[in-house]
This record gives C-alpha cells, structure tokens and sequence, in this order.
C-alpha cells in the first residue's frame, strides 16, 4: 500500500489589522505546555471532602428490576447513600419529552443506571456497588430502529401514549415557537418528480452510533446548596447548556454551573444531565457533601452519548444537469433509550440538508425519532446534519453520476446562494443573506485538489496497480449550516484604569468555555482591535453561568459571529462613552477623536490626547454592553475532497490525501482556523466512513467496543497530507466579517470517503462504515452470510 | 524482596516513600499517575484511557515515555521519573520542545498535549533528529481527538532541526 505521510498547508489571511488574521499566542499557552492548564480532575484532587458516585449498571438490556436489596451495600463502612429508583421521584425525567426517570424500575440498555452510591473512596463505592442484589424480570431487546417501529415489537415505554411503536414525539419545544416542527414539506413532491429527468431511491444507513471519545471523560462535581439549588463543576463545554438541560429534569431545580479548561467535547460534553443528576441527588442525601463522578473511560463509552443513528429510505430525483429538485423520504433516528435532545438535532439535519440541495423546491421528507434498547445518542459535532448529510449526500452522488454531470459542478450548483430560502431548525423561512456565494471558494479548492487532473470519471479508478490489486479514486462533498448565528449572546467589557500610570486593565465578560477551539483568546483578539490596545492585556471572566451574560457555548460554529458581535459591541460601546466624555474636553467632535494608548485623542490635533484614568471616576469602573441577537441568514460552506486506495484482497482503505475548501470570511486566527478544519478528522467525523462504529453484541445487547483498543481510532503515523483551500471575502455577518466553519469541516469527509470508495471500486455501498468486509461483499468477494447483513 | 521503602528521584528531587497499607503509606498496587497527581499534586500528567492505549499520562522513567497508569509506584524505585512539570528549567524557562508546541500553535484543547510533549522528548533524547515518519511512530500510542497532530510534527520537526531535546 502506498505510504503517507503527515503534513498540512498553511493558512495567511490578507488582514491589515494588527491581531485579527494574525497568529496570536493562546492566552492558555503556557499552562497547557507546561501541565498546569487546571481541568476537572486537577481540580478535584483538590476537593478533599468530596464523596465518590458509584454506578450499578444493568448487565441485560432490557428489564424490570423486581427486587432490589441495598442493605449490605448501606452496612459498609464508609459508605454514605444509597439510592435506588425507590427513593427518587418518578415524575422527574430526563428527554425530550421527560421521559426516563433519573433511577427507574425499568432498564433499557446493558449500562443503564440501577442504583447509585456515595462512599468515601472510589474503592469502597466500587465494594458497595457490587453488594447490591438485584433480581431483573427481562424483556426482549431492540436494537435497530426498522425494527422498533414495527407494530408488534417490544416497548420501551409501554406506559407512554405519547411513544407509540417506540416513535417519540418530534419537533422541538425550545427551538420551534411556532409550533413543533419535524416535517419538511416544501412545494408539490408530485409534480416535483414528474420533472425530473433522473430519480434514484435506496436505503442509507449512517447508523453504527461512533462516539466522538473527548480524551477527558465527562465528570462533574456536584454540591448541594439548599432546596434544589446545587453547584456544578462540570467538564461541560457550555455552563449555559448544562443548566438549562438539568433544570428542566425537576421542577425548582437550580444549577450555578462552572467549568474549567475542558479536555475536548465536539459537543458531546454539553448537558451532562445524568452525571450531575446522579450526584445532586446524593449530595442532597449527604445533607451538602460534594459529590464526585468522574467517569472511567469503559464508563464513559458505555454511558455517554454518542452520534445519532441514522437511516434513510429516500428518493431522490435531479434535472438533466444534475440539480436536485425533489426530495423524499423517511429519515429515522436511532435515540437509544431516551430522546435526549435529538428532534433538534433532527431539526439543524432538516435546515442542512436543504443547503446542500439548496435548489430544490419540492420536499417531504419526515423523520422519526426511534427509541431502543442502546445508549442514548445525543449532541455530537455536526449536530444532525453530518448524520444525514452522510445519507443524503450518497444519494446525491448517485443520481449526479446517473445525470452524467461533474460532480464538483454539480454540487457547487445545487449549493443555496444568496437570496434564496429554506426552512431553518426553528420551523420558519430564513432568506440567505445576499453576500452568500461559495462558488468561488468551492472552486478554488477543486483548482488545489487537482480536481479535473484526478477525477477520471464515474466508476472509473484514477489509479490501478499492475497487479489490480489496489485502486484509487476521488470523492467530494459540500455541506452548510446556519446555526452560525444561533441563539442570544451577551458580553460586558470592563476598563478598569490603573492609578498609578496611565494606563488600564481590562477584562472581558462572557461565558466561553476552552474546549480547544481557541475562542477565548480569538474574541480577546478583536476587543483589542477595537480598543486599540495589545491582545495579551485583556482578560477574560471564567465560564460561569450565573456570573456571566448569556452564552449557548460554543456549538454549532456559532462563537465565530456570535461571541465576536456581542464582544465587539461592547467593546464599541466602551469606546463610545470614552469619546463621549473625552470629546468636549479635547474641543473636538466624537467622529474626530480615537482610542490611542488607553487615552482617547483628538486627530485634529494629534497633541491632544487624554488618558482613559482621567475620564473614569478614580477607582472606577467604565462597562460596555454588546448582544448578538439569533440569526440563521448566514450559511457556512465546507466543501471536501478525498482520495483513498482501496486493497480488493483484504477490503482495507487508505486515505491518501484530504483537501479542504471554504470561504471563512475574515480569517480571525490562522493557526485556529487550519486547525478546525482537521478537526474534521477526529471526533467521529472522517473515519466513521471507515472503521469508526460502536459494536452491541446482539445477543446479550452489551457494548463490545468499550475501551481505547476496541474502538478504533486514527493514531499519529496514519495521517494522511492535510491542504486547505481558503479564499477570505468578507461576509455580511458582523463587524469582522467572518464565519465559523468547524462544524462543518468533519460532517462531509465521511460522505466525501465513501464517494471515493465507491468509485474506486465500481460499486455503490448504502451503510457506513466501509470496513473491509463491507467492501469485500460490495466487491462481491464473501457473502451476505460473512458480512454484515 | 518486601520492599519497605522505595526512592526515587522525581523531577531532579529524591523522594522516598514507605510501603504499606497504613494511611499515606504507598501502597503496593498504587500505580504511579496516582502517585504524580494525588500524593505530589503534579496533575499534568492526565488520567484518562487507565489502560496505556491513550498516552495521556505518558512520562519519562530513566529517560523512556512510559503511561503512567501502567507502571507501579512501587516499580520505579531507584529510577528518574519526570514529569511535564519537570521540564522547566530553575529559572522556570521553557524546555525548547514545550516552546515549539506554543511556537506552532501544537494544541488545541491541550488535554492530551503533556503527554504527547513527554513522548516526543524521550524520542528527541534518543533520536535527537528523527524524520516525520518515526515522530509519527514515537506518538502512535498518543490519543489526540482534536487534532493537533499536524502542528505537534511540525513543532517536532523544527526541534529536531534546531539540534535535538537536550538531556
């Protein structure tokens, strides 16, 4: 096989401000060199009176609990509580609707919660969980969403009306104000297919729910305060998200959030709900102790969410040039054994898909929110959209290969532009903002990837060695998303003045989380541009939900624009009430008078400068106030190109090269922005088109790949050459002009592989991922009865 | 042989710590991550696969990389043990390695990054110019999901150019 080896482009933004577009030194650096970067489990060594949560976790799938002794559990010395479904609330439930109690009677995956404990030592919670008796009355299990569905299959929730056939209610109660919304019914799907000239139907599934596996496990230090009032500390990536999450699981409950540096999240370490449920109750059954879960690795792959499962039955139908013009289907979601926050996830998929298939104008496509007998799924980079992304773009290929076209062209073309509509996740019609047009961004990134020199065809390898062993293709994808824009967002800036030199500290109010993406020192970065002064003397509040303005966290891309507008605007609102009251002193109007050295001066006449100390009262404080208010006008764009080899003997594939193309707008930190998009390797994006998957055994409904050496990953010596494509005309978005663009840089790789795959192979593959016994039955080398069904 | 007493030499300092199953006595299955973090509060080594398949808590034993989750306290008697904290000077001055990785941005949530700094400077101190594939070798046991790994090679590399980690 052909050898690779690591190495990437570099990014150089044509900006003419002095941090903005230029590689600026993380106000974290040092600490995260030198090891002393505090995380959750470096602050916990710390907590010296925290007590440990231990979890007993069901070992079948699917089952009443019908006895339940805890007596030798409780007589242990050194234990603190015991909890079990009989002492919590069953009215109080987790989901979307609530739906799974914090400890029920009922268990609904082999992992799932049966009793907790608080002891004094990880040790003693270890003995005394597995001095817990339990006698289970199991049911029959369902794993796969076809099958849930089905009249006559096994229950998850009986009891629930609101669940039939295992389908949870759709639509999203906090996103959609206009009423829920899971159905994307656009124009007359009829007439729709009556013109078109091509039209292809099959079943995708995107369904093996891989884990994005943060290096930290999720964790959380709970303390209750009084009441339901409790403090969290929690490896949460958004303090925003993790109160609203939990406080919607009891009513009165109260979280004060707090987070320190986050050992990676893509999403995934948001709500935290189980976790800081578990230890708010055990805290408050302590009368106050702090309590502990900072999850083992096996606990977090068995526990923790992962992506969505995803399957579509659609039908697809294009012009004669290759552009979409209809879309039917059936997408059904595999949840696991609640529905987290899925139907909004289900929701961005919906918004995204119709900006890659941006000129369509016919829809129906429902979708079905699937409970089963797995871990539940739930936020994951990429946010519903890479999960059907992953399904719809194989479709996409297919009837573009059926109509003859250019791949590349075609999907360009069928990508929204400026000043057309689609349905965004709240259920309403956004119009893309008229400065949208990735056409040229999208070329210039074929123009590097050789594009027209490599593509030699449908079904037609670039490259076949003299043996016919190994063969190569190309594979390209583009998707978008809106939620750039998403939610309110609110920032304070402070000058502070020093006393004793003209001169001022200066601190920046907001919730941002450092999950690895940068943002707190990029917003650092344009607050300086603003006023004028060096990046590295401004500071920024810790994240903290209650102490802070409004901030979702960064999700969905959205810190680029939101967290730079809100920043932006309160520095420009400082900078306002400086001049304001600067001005009449220097005789000069506001307009002709600028920051400068922490002084405002008049550039009438350069000599007049007046020190910030002088026009705050002394020892005083000056704030400026910015928000960004939700938008969903401003589509980002990532379009991805692949190669791989494929060996035909052993079915495994090689990733030669990844180019990735975008337009960013302003390039706010170079070094950030090629980062994020080889983020688009990791947290199950890329290699889910290849080996990433989470295996259940289906017999005993265990999860098989549950530590770092059954999963697979992607280790150091087998990256592939990383080229970055970025052309940097501004949008109309904020005062930078820029976008963000990670959520997107994974969520096409994996679609973009399993193009490459397909047609080095000549044959068309409809589930992820493309492990070798897939691609040896595509090929068909083995049987239906050795591969996977 | 009953070990009563193990010394060690962590960080340039010697330490000594009895054996035992008394209270802040070392215990014999104490492994030694548990040692860094929560006897010497050294907690730049970072708990996370607890299995030696991530390389988060990788450190240097006589000079090796070596998961820390992995070996016995107990094991490393009469050995050097250094930890990320170990790298800086007396002045509190950067290692050149620790500098390359702020020099080329070779982080991004940093959670994995001591781990993989350590790894790379018992490969510099064995193979003070290695190509990019043996650095790709050398940290094939390191986990990093972010995907800092293009960065960390280039800081690497230009270590490696400019001499090599020294002892």
């Amino acid at each position: 096989m052909t050898k690779v080896v690591p190495s990437s482009d570099k990014l150089v933004s044509k900006s003419n401000y002095k941090y903005v577009g230029k590689n600026c030194t993380r106000i974290d650096a040092r600490e995260i060199v030198t090891g002393t970067a505090t995380f959750l489990d470096d602050y916990a060594v710390n907590v010296k009176d925290a007590l440990y949560c231990g979890v007993l976790k069901s070992p079948v799938p699917h089952a009443d609990i019908v006895r339940i002794d805890t007596a030798a559990a409780k007589a242990l010395p050194g234990v603190r509580a015991v909890l079990t479904y009989e002492d919590i609330n069953q009215e109080w439930g987790m989901g979307e609707p609530a739906m799974k109690p914090i400890l029920g009677k009922r268990v609904h995956y082999a992992g799932d919660a049966v009793a907790l404990v608080a002891a004094d030592t990880e040790e003693i919670a270890k003995e005394a969980v597995e001095l817990i008796e339990v006698e289970y009355q199991e049911y029959d299990a369902v794993y796969d969403p076809q099958e849930a569905k089905k009249d006559g299959a096994v229950q998850l929730y009986p009891w629930r009306d609101d669940i039939p056939n295992n389908i949870c209610p759709g639509g999203s109660w906090g996103m959609q104000p206009d009423g829920r919304w899971f159905h994307l019914v656009r124009g007359d799907i009829d007439k729709g297919f009556e013109e078109c000239e091509y039209i292809v139907e099959d079943f995708v599934e995107f369904d093996q729910k891989p884990t994005p596996l943060p290096p930290e496990s999720p964790g959380v230090i709970v303390k209750w305060e009084h009441d339901e009032e409790y403090t969290v500390y929690g490896t949460s990536q958004s303090c925003f998200i993790m109160t609203i999450q939990n406080e919607t699981v009891i009513p009165g409950f109260k979280v004060h959030a707090k987070a320190f540096n986050v050992g990676g999240s893509y999403g995934s370490k948001n709500a935290l709900v189980m976790p800081c449920q578990y230890c708010a109750r055990l805290s408050k059954a302590t009368n106050g102790r702090p309590v502990r879960w900072l999850q083992s690795k096996t606990e977090h792959f068995v526990s923790h969410e992962t992506r969505l499962g995803s399957q579509i039955h659609a039908k697809m139908g294009c012009d004669k040039d290759g552009i979409i013009r209809a879309v039917q289907g059936v997408w059904d979601i595999d949840c696991g054994d609640f529905c987290s926050t899925t139907q909004g996830q289900v929701s961005v998929g919906l918004g995204e898909c119709q900006l890659f298939c941006g000129q369509a104008e016919h829809w129906d496509l429902m979708t079905n929110c699937v409970v089963t007998n797995k871990n539940s799924a739930g936020v994951v980079r990429g946010y519903g959209g890479q999960e059907l992304n992953a399904c719809l773009s194989l479709l996409m290929i297919r009837i573009i290969r059926a109509s003859g076209a250019d791949p590349v062209q075609a999907l360009k073309k069928n990508f929204i532009h400026g000043g057309q509509k689609y349905i965004w996740r709240d259920g309403r019609y956004w119009n893309c903002d008229p400065s949208i047009n990735y056409d040229r961004a999208i070329e210039a990134a074929a123009e590097k990837f050789r594009w027209s020199e490599r593509w030699k065809g449908w079904n037609v390898p670039s490259y076949v060695s003299e043996d016919g062993r190994y063969r190569r293709s190309v594979g390209v994808s583009i998707c978008g998303n809106a939620d750039v824009g998403e939610s309110w967002t609110e920032g304070f800036v402070h000058i502070l003045p020093r006393i004793t030199e003209p001169t001022a500290d200066i601190v920046l109010q907001m919730d941002i989380t450092e999950s690895g993406m940068g943002q707190r020192s990029n917003v650092l970065k344009q607050v300086a541009e603003i006023l004028n002064v060096p990046y590295e003397r401004i500071r920024i509040t810790e994240p903290d939900n209650m102490f802070n303005g409004t901030n979702t966290g960064l999700c969905g891309s959205r810190g680029t624009i939101t967290c730079g507008r809100a920043a932006v605007k309160a520095a420009q609102d400082a900078a306002r009430q400086l001049i304001e009251i600067a001005a009449p002193r220097l005789h000069a109007e506001p307009d002709m008078c600028v920051l400068e050295n922490y002084g405002v001066k008049n550039t009438a006449r350069p000599d007049q400068w007046i020190p910030w100390n002088q026009l705050v009262p002394q020892f005083c404080t000056l704030t400026g106030f910015g928000r960004h208010i939700e938008c969903f006008s401003t589509p980002s764009c990532v379009a991805s190109f692949v190669e791989v080899e494929v060996d035909t003997e052993t079915g495994l594939v090689k990733v030669l090269d990844i180019l990735s193309g975008s337009n960013p707008g302003q390039i706010i930190d170079p070094a950030t922005l090629e980062m994020q998009f080889h983020g688009g390797i990791g947290s199950a994006s890329l290699d889910t088109a290849l080996f990433e998957e989470s295996i259940v055994d289906p017999a005993t409904g265990k999860l098989l790949s549950c530590n770092m050496i059954d999963y697979k990953w992607r280790p150091f010596n087998e990256f592939p050459h990383y080229g970055l494509s970025v052309v940097e005309d501004p949008i109309n978005s904020y005062h930078f002009k820029a976008v963000g663009i990670g959520e997107n840089t994974g969520a096409c790789t994996a679609s973009a592989c399993m193009m490459a795959i397909c047609n080095a192979i000549g044959a068309d593959i409809s589930r992820y991922p493309a492990t070798p016994d897939v691609i040896l039955k595509a090929l068909g080398k083995v049987g239906k009865e050795d591969a996977k069904a | 042989m009953e070990l009563n007493q193990i010394t060690f030499t962590l960080n340039g300092v010697e330490r000594s710590l009895s054996v035992g199953e008394l209270y802040g006595q070392l215990k014999p299955n104490e492994t030694l991550i548990q040692t860094l973090r929560e006897r010497f509060g050294l907690t730049g080594a970072k708990l996370s696969c607890n299995e030696g398949a991530c390389g988060c808590c990788t450190v240097l034993v006589d000079g090796a990389a070596v998961p820390s989750c992995s070996i016995l306290t107990a094991d490393v008697d009469g050995k050097s043990v250094t930890t990320i904290e170990g790298l800086l000077d007396e002045k509190g001055n950067l290692d050149p390695l620790q500098q390359a990785f702020i020099d080329h941005y070779a982080f991004q949530c940093g959670y994995c990054t001591p781990g993989i700094i350590m790894a790379a400077k018992a490969l510099l101190l064995k193979n003070p110019h290695p190509t990019r594939e043996e650095i790709g070798e050398a940290l094939a046991g390191n986990y990093c999901r972010c995907i800092s790994q293009y960065h960390v090679f280039d800081a690497i590399e230009a270590v490696a150019q400019e001499g090599g980690a020294q002892a």
